[in-house]
């Protein structure tokens, strides 16, 4: 009976502790969507790559390097549509963003939660760049992590025009 | 029964496509004159003592590979958006080819030859509603090569810079150049498209802009200056256009007895019936209220693309 109690006891640790790992990861990552809600990333220019390509390198803030890794796909996407970028080295001239007017955001949000849910269809979109080793800093208690991606911008804006949330050149004639 | 149903559908969805688009800008890419000068592509001729330049476009298309490969590569970029371009070439060959067709044609019943005026003839050039005009310089310093690039969309008809990009690229030891101008393409035609959309979407939210000029014959018997009932035919065009321009927004650059230039004038997309305006088709709405009771003007509407309008009053 006592030896059934303690591994009844160890089984209920195990799944507490599981549990609180787990909710602990979700929470990091709930925090993660929320500061690219809150545009809370930077994007700088890398240098010019193919036609219909943009290479940038992303820096994002997580108490967990892991999460803001994964997390630099999402705000590389962000911001291509909503922030664009400023001239740099490397050739880079500034970016204006895809989206030109900053409400849309607000005004079709349901496509945007949809499009940007984890493993959601900004995937499509983007991939790691070079070997992908990221540039990590030690910003306070949390990690400032820098990954360069290409965002395939072209296909993106095709894929904004089609759904209408942003305006082709060639709409209205 | 089936068959009226879906010809009367296809009736419908054709009459509502024609009505529900604007009149679509010819883009035209066109190397600037500096760069035409700079890579010896100019014409020089003697205008009564004054010695003139022109760019020679043919000679440049025909001798640099580079600016082939620069248009061919912002063509391609602009059809890849769904706004495909007219390219300079092309509209040269077309026009020797029209005139050498023209200056061979004649009737079969009594063998008469195509009429020309003066002004057909001057208008005989490769043009388009909205020039990008392109300008390249390769800066060197030492064994190092950088690309300074500078595209400007200018509207033709308003002689506006409507839309910009401009920038120079990252040196390079070992790129050569063909490699950088494509790299210079690629930076800067995002930029250029945004800017060009800007402008669009400006147009669909204020009116197209146009030029409207008034002018007289030397044999017509009145000015703008000409009374009816105590107002000036001048002030009577200018309420005119205020009661027909979008939010009444015009300027009166210049206004004489003989002439009057209105600039900034903008016209509705649309006209009344629905159908897609332009500078001829607002013009055409004055040309009637002028030839009509109580002014009972005879005039001739001339146009040059979308953008500008001309009346001449006192007859055709």
């Amino acid at each position: 009976m006592k030896k059934i109690v303690n591994k009844a006891s160890i089984l209920t640790l195990v799944f507490l502790a599981f549990t609180f790992v787990s909710n602990a990861q979700i929470n990091k990552k709930k925090k993660a969507n929320k500061d690219t809600e809150n545009w809370r990333y930077e994007i700088e220019c890398v240098g010019i790559g193919k036609p219909g390509t943009k290479v940038i390198e992303v820096w994002s803030y997580s108490k967990k390097a892991t999460i803001a890794i994964n997390q630099a796909k999402k705000n590389a996407v962000h911001g291509i549509i909503f922030q664009g970028y400023a001239s740099g080295g490397q050739g880079c001239t500034a970016q204006k963003p895809l989206a030109s007017d900053p409400a849309v955001e607000q005004q079709k949000e349901e496509f945007f939660d949809n499009f940007f849910e984890d493993e959601g269809k900004f995937m499509k979109f983007v991939s790691t760049s070079g070997d992908a080793t990221p540039e990590v800093m030690k910003v306070g208690k949390e990690y400032k992590i820098g990954v360069v991606v290409t965002v395939m911008s072209d296909n993106l804006r095709k894929d904004l025009e089609a759904a209408g949330i942003i305006k082709g050149l060639s709409s209205g004639f | 029964m089936k068959k009226i149903f879906i010809a009367c559908g296809l009736m419908l969805l054709g009459i509502s496509l024609s009505f529900g688009q604007a009149k679509k800008p010819t883009l035209m890419v066109v190397p600037s004159d500096v760069w035409c000068n700079t890579n010896g592509y100019m014409m020089e001729f003697d205008d009564q003592g004054t010695k003139v330049k022109i760019p020679d476009y043919k000679k440049a298309i025909q001798e640099n590979s580079d600016l082939l490969l620069v248009i061919s590569a912002i063509n391609g970029m602009m059809a890849e958006r769904g706004f495909p371009l007219k390219n300079l070439e092309s509209a040269m060959k077309t026009l020797s080819s029209n005139s050498a067709e023209d200056n061979m044609r004649a009737s079969k019943e009594s063998g008469s030859g195509v009429s020309e005026s003066p002004i057909d003839a001057l208008k005989k050039t490769a043009k388009a509603d909205i020039i990008i005009q392109m300008t390249w310089t390769v800066n060197t310093t030492g064994p190092k090569k950088s690309i300074s690039f500078n595209l400007q969309g200018l509207d033709s008809y308003t002689d506006k810079q409507i839309a910009t990009a401009v920038g120079t690229g990252a040196p390079s030891f070992t790129a050569e150049i063909p490699v950088l101008l494509q790299e210079a393409v690629t930076a800067h035609i995002d930029n250029f498209a945004a800017s060009l959309q800007t402008h669009f979407d400006d147009m669909f939210t204020n009116g197209r802009e146009v030029i409207l000029r008034i002018q007289k014959w030397d044999d017509f018997d009145g000015d703008l200056e000409t009374e009816f009932d105590g107002k000036e035919l001048g002030s009577i065009i200018e309420e005119w256009l205020a009661a027909n321009t979008q939010n009444g927004r015009f300027s009166t650059t210049d206004i004489t007895e003989n002439m009057a230039l209105f600039e900034q004038v903008r016209i509705p997309l649309y006209n009344a019936a629905g159908r897609a305006s332009d500078a001829r088709d607002f013009a055409k709405g004055l040309s009637k209220f002028l030839k009509d009771a109580p002014y009972s003007i005879p005039n001739k509407l001339v146009m040059k693309g979308l953008g500008r309008a001309t009346i001449i009053l006192g007859g055709k």
